[in-house]
């Protein structure tokens, strides 16, 4: 290296990996060592207990539940938005009237705060006011005060904002792999007689496969990771009928004082995400295809 | 790529029709909830629990000045853009300047702390929250803007220096050589030099950053617990809480109207930006 060139490496990376690593990387760190310890945070006094915190989590009912939450709210999600996103994509790459106009607003929730979102939803599904049984009354003719928030509905509920504020991401994500396609290909699929739906299953599918995995990833990782929608619409008191693994995490770690609980359940969310990607990537590779 | 395939878009009229009935229908589902929120937001509390489609009777701006002052949306606002504004400089400076000799400078290592940052995209912030809040709590900065501004640039690095290394990988050797042979240092070269042409890239950079700080809620949440130091995420969520009990939602609507205002403005300006930048990371990836 030059002269002067060593010193600058090392000035410039100075900052970054002083930050990352003593509130990154530090951090992690010491989640992973101190899941194994029971500690209530505050006290000075930590115990060991090895794999006590993982096995009282896996005999531990409101996880079960919550991870039961977690994987319906990544699987319902998941296939609603890959399959509006793909058909909205696939419509609005034709010559369409009006596609900008679309695509402006179906992107437009994705830049809004997830605790925007929420209020918005908690509002549109408000028994005595909401937008929801409103809309229903004037259908029906008659009041409408479905609890849409109630043990019954909430589930099914929480799915509407999930979809709504991540629907526009993937149709950008998806027109730019479509548009990157060549149209030579589905001329020559037309001269061969092909409609529409062969020309999308083989032609567009195939070659958009990578950022279809990609787009499946998020989603999988985002339904795993989920918070801010559980936590505000709850009032930041899920219980059992809402409860997913980070907002039960949240609940014994700075409700309940469990750390060292609280930091196993924060584990297991780290491998879940890591086995969920690596299942989603497995499942779906195929031959790479060039063009 | 030669003209769009046009005569493939919609066949024929039933077709077409029940495209654009599904396309306008989706349309109705992002902007109706908006157009409600908007109106509704001027209303008295009991306008509101008579009837979700009736328009006020008299705009109630009374709605507003109750958010934006007693429930303090004004206060958390400032705190939100102050926050926000020096972690967003502070996330591209020290960024920058990692990536460039990332990208750069084949140094012993440099591939083992470039992948370092990169493992950090994969790890969730759950993981790090709680000893976070011990630590940030030891470093005496638990409550403060210092504390959450600089838990903020940690945890962009990943994502800020993956986007600009691809960045500087991609300018042309010749330009920093040539500072370097008009008697530049090679620190001068990237700050007089390299820096300035890598403006898109630091400007996809801060949009994104912005957002995500600007809606950020998780961290905030468990660093800061002073009201007077809220951002808009937690004094908006906060509000939610308090109004379950003493009902003002004339007031709560005002405030979520406050919040989404300067959000929609800028993505008129911004949108373009945005899509390119989620477009050039789709081809890239």
């Amino acid at each position: 290296m030059r002269h002067g060139e060593r010193r600058m490496v090392v000035l410039f990376l100075l900052p970054a990996c002083l930050l990352y690593g003593v509130l990154f990387i530090y951090p992690v760190l010491s989640s992973l060592v101190f899941s194994l310890y029971e500690w209530d945070g505050f006290s000075q006094q930590r115990r060991y207990i090895g794999l006590g915190n993982f096995t009282r989590l896996l005999a531990d009912p409101m996880f079960w539940t919550g991870l039961q939450h977690n994987l319906f709210l990544l699987a319902v999600p998941t296939v609603i938005v890959l399959v509006a996103a793909l058909f909205f994509a696939a419509v609005l790459t034709g010559r369409l009237r009006g596609a900008r106009f679309f695509r402006v607003v179906y992107f437009f929730p994705n830049i809004m705060s997830m605790v925007a979102i929420t209020l918005l939803w908690f509002f549109i599904y408000n028994p005595n006011f909401g937008l929801l049984d409103g809309l229903l009354g004037a259908v029906t003719g008659s009041k409408v005060s479905t609890v849409w928030l109630d043990p019954n509905h909430i589930m099914g509920s929480l799915v509407a904002p999930i979809v709504w504020c991540s629907l526009g991401f993937y149709l950008v994500l998806f027109l730019a792999g479509m548009e990157s396609i060549p149209t030579t290909y589905y001329d020559a699929a037309r001269v061969d007689g092909a409609n529409a739906w062969q020309q999308f299953r083989s032609i567009t599918v195939p070659l958009m496969w990578d950022i279809i995995t990609m787009a499946v990833v998020f989603l999988v990782i985002g339904g795993l990771r989920i918070f801010d929608l559980i936590f505000v619409m709850a009032l930041g008191y899920p219980n059992e009928q809402s409860q997913v693994i980070s907002t039960y995490l949240y609940e014994q770690a700075f409700n309940n004082a469990n750390m060292g609980y609280g930091l196993a359940i924060a584990v297991v969310l780290f491998v879940l995400v890591f086995a969920a990607t690596a299942i989603a990537m497995r499942l779906m590779r195929r031959e790479q295809m060039e063009y | 790529m030669g003209k769009r395939r046009k005569e493939r878009a919609l066949g024929r009229l039933p077709g077409r029709v029940l495209l654009y009935a599904l396309l306008v229908g989706y349309a109705g589902a992002v902007i109706l909830p908006m157009g409600w929120l908007f109106y509704t937001s001027l209303k008295s509390n009991e306008e509101i629990f008579r009837s979700p489609w009736a328009l006020p009777e008299r705009p109630h701006w009374e709605n507003f000045t109750y958010a934006w002052g007693r429930a303090h949306i004004g206060d958390y606002f400032a705190n939100s853009l102050a926050i926000t504004l020096v972690s967003v400089a502070l996330i591209l400076l020290v960024s920058a300047m990692a990536a460039y000799v990332l990208a750069r400078f084949p140094f012993r290592g440099n591939r083992i702390i470039f992948y370092a940052f990169l493992a950090g995209l994969m790890v969730p912030m759950q993981l790090a929250l709680v000893p976070l809040f011990f630590l940030v709590n030891s470093m005496r900065l638990l409550d403060t803007y210092t504390g959450v501004i600089l838990v903020y640039i940690a945890y962009s690095l990943p994502f800020t220096i993956f986007v600009l290394a691809g960045f500087f990988r991609t300018l042309p050797h010749e330009l920093a050589e040539a500072a370097l042979i008009d008697g530049c240092t090679p620190s001068q070269a990237f700050w007089r030099v390299m820096l300035p042409i890598a403006k898109p890239g630091l400007v996809t950079a801060a949009i994104f950053n912005f957002l995500g700080i600007w809606n950020e809620y998780l961290f905030a949440l468990v660093l800061i617990s002073t009201e007077s130091l809220r951002t808009l995420p937690l004094g908006l969520a906060n509000l939610l809480m308090v109004t379950h009990y003493e009902s003002n939602w004339g007031g709560l609507f005002a405030g979520l109207v406050i919040v989404m205002l300067p959000t929609l403005l800028a993505y008129a300006l911004l949108q373009g930006q945005l899509t390119k930048g989620i477009t050039a990371g789709a081809l890239k990836g």
